[in-house]
């Protein structure tokens, strides 16, 4: 747990350094307005749901994406890679801290579309199941957390990491059925949908601002939670083994 | 030495009057060769293709299924449109980031001791954005839009090739004033150039028509070359007439020329300053 803390204050100080992790702070407001608006011009049924689940979500992913992108050549820049592979604290505790303090940034983006749908357009958003809400939220985080945790390996193993970082962004908001509804997808996307974490949590977030019972939420929230476990699993070995390949060939600060 | 095989000769001298512009000129070209070089070194066509043109595609279809679910068949095919040219506007933005990649790689006092003006540097220096974007924004709106219910016939398309290039550009020198005041403050840089394309995607008629703003909302889109470059094409997707067409995009390049005279202000002055201070890390 003090491993998971120490990784967990060190990425926040980090932070305080990198305007770009407070981005989604300032777009996810944007992102409501431009979904609000266009539902409000079309005048169809009450979408608000759906336009502050999707900035949520998109924020959370944006932040997997660039501290994932960023975690490990800003540590070799730092020059506290070496130390972090030296030491004999597991490495996987620290980056599971590191990634968690991040997203607690974007559940910020959660509050700022909430206010921003009452604010801006009157539609103050009733939370009718706060417990399903909290939990997702939560789970949805570490889900993120995780799976930023399979995504840090990759882009060092990926040449043109900052292009790939850049690709992965609304390709999987489409996929992961941020704003429309995955189920709305072509009947052959679906599976590759429901493997995406992402789809699970934005039908649990839209459903736990609905007024209608939820259906089945400790298993839906235990499949974003399996899923995030399962691309943070992923993640370890593929950093494990990037971290001995590097070791064996004494190459890591190219790496 | 004959027949080296080498000719060296004087270029012809222009006329007084025309000397800045051709010294302007030429300075772009050489920034713009950096530009291209940095092009070549991020994308393959493989990557250009499968990467980018993927994401902005995948982009528009996000923003335009809202609209399906939730809208008309006709305003499916309006923000098709709308989203299909914003990819141009997003990319340029880019413009923002790169001209503080100067800053990085330290060129920035060279600069400050160069006689030529810096925004010809810096207009050169990010050239390959409009390019990439207005290759984007045609794409989609030739092949993915029609999917939505946008239809173009043959005629059309000459109109298309012209004002996309014209929406990417005069987009960029927006950009390139913003980039102006960032060069001071490269940690923001990613902050600046999205706020301002989700801006823009707000306010420039992208997804719903700008009349849909108050009046004070409306003033700000019309200083904004997207709002004018974007109507030319709804425009021309509407089969208006020529003049119409013309007006619109007429406003969009005196846009354009406004936001490039701001540029070229704000960099000519911020490089006073730093001259002034002895600190090109102020400039």
């Amino acid at each position: 747990m003090k491993l998971f803390l120490n990784g967990f204050v060190f990425q926040l100080r980090l932070a305080r350094r990198s305007p770009d992790t407070f981005q989604v702070c300032a777009t996810a407001p944007l992102l409501t307005v431009i979904f609000l608006a266009i539902n409000k011009y079309t005048g169809a049924g009450d979408l608000t749901s759906f336009a502050v689940a999707a900035p949520t979500l998109m924020s959370l992913w944006m932040l997997a994406l660039s501290t994932a992108g960023s975690a490990l050549t800003e540590d070799r820049d730092l020059g506290t890679l070496e130390g972090q592979i030296a030491a004999p604290a597991p490495m996987e505790l620290t980056f599971l801290g590191r990634m968690c303090s991040v997203v607690v940034v974007g559940l910020v983006a959660f509050a700022e579309s909430w206010l921003v749908a009452g604010l801006l357009f009157g539609r103050w958003l009733p939370v009718p199941h706060p417990f399903v809400l909290t939990g997702c939220l939560l789970a949805t985080a570490v889900a993120t957390a995780g799976t930023a945790g399979l995504l840090a390996p990759l882009f060092v193993l990926t040449p043109s990491a900052r292009t790939v970082q850049n690709t992965l962004s609304f390709p999987f908001y489409l996929l992961g059925g941020v704003l429309v509804p995955a189920s709305s997808l072509p009947d052959w996307v679906q599976p590759a949908s429901r493997a995406i974490f992402l789809s699970w949590c934005a039908d649990l977030l839209r459903d736990s601002l609905a007024a209608p019972p939820v259906h089945l939420p400790a298993l839906r929230l235990l499949a974003v939670l399996a899923l995030g476990a399962v691309g943070y699993g992923t993640g370890m070995v593929l950093l494990h083994r990037v971290i001995m390949r590097v070791r064996r060939a004494g190459t890591l600060s190219q790496t | 030495m004959k027949g080296a095989g080498v000719r060296f000769t004087a270029a012809a001298p222009a006329l007084p009057a025309l000397r800045p512009a051709v010294q302007a000129a030429r300075v772009v070209r050489h920034s713009a060769a950096i530009a291209f070089a940095d092009m070549r070194a991020v994308y393959t066509w493989k990557v250009w293709i499968f990467g980018w043109l993927g994401r902005m595609l995948a982009q528009v279809t996000f923003f335009t299924l809202l609209a399906r679910t939730t809208g008309s068949e006709e305003h499916t095919a309006y923000i098709a449109v709308g989203n299909s040219v914003m990819t141009c506007a997003l990319e340029c933005m880019s413009v923002v980031a790169s001209t503080t990649w100067e800053r990085l790689s330290g060129t920035l006092v060279l600069l400050c001791a160069v006689p030529a003006r810096p925004v010809w540097v810096f207009f050169g220096r990010s050239l390959q954005w409009p390019i990439s974007g207005s290759g984007t924004s045609l794409i989609a709106l030739l092949f993915l839009a029609p999917l939505f219910g946008v239809s173009w016939h043959p005629g059309q398309v000459p109109a298309l090739v012209v004002l996309v290039p014209l929406t990417a550009l005069t987009t960029y020198c927006f950009g390139l004033f913003l980039a102006a005041f960032v060069l001071n403050a490269n940690g923001v840089r990613n902050i600046v150039s999205n706020v301002a394309y989700l801006l823009m995607m707000i306010l420039c008629g992208v997804n719903i028509p700008v009349s849909q703003w108050p009046p004070a909302v409306q003033a700000v889109a019309d200083i904004l070359p997207l709002t004018h470059s974007l109507h030319a094409i709804r425009l021309v997707s509407d089969g208006a007439g020529a003049s119409r067409v013309l007006g619109a995009a007429g406003l969009a390049l005196l846009c354009g020329a406004g936001w490039l005279l701001g540029a070229y202000v704000a960099f000519n002055r911020f490089m006073a300053r730093a001259r002034g201070l002895g600190s090109a890390d102020l400039f």
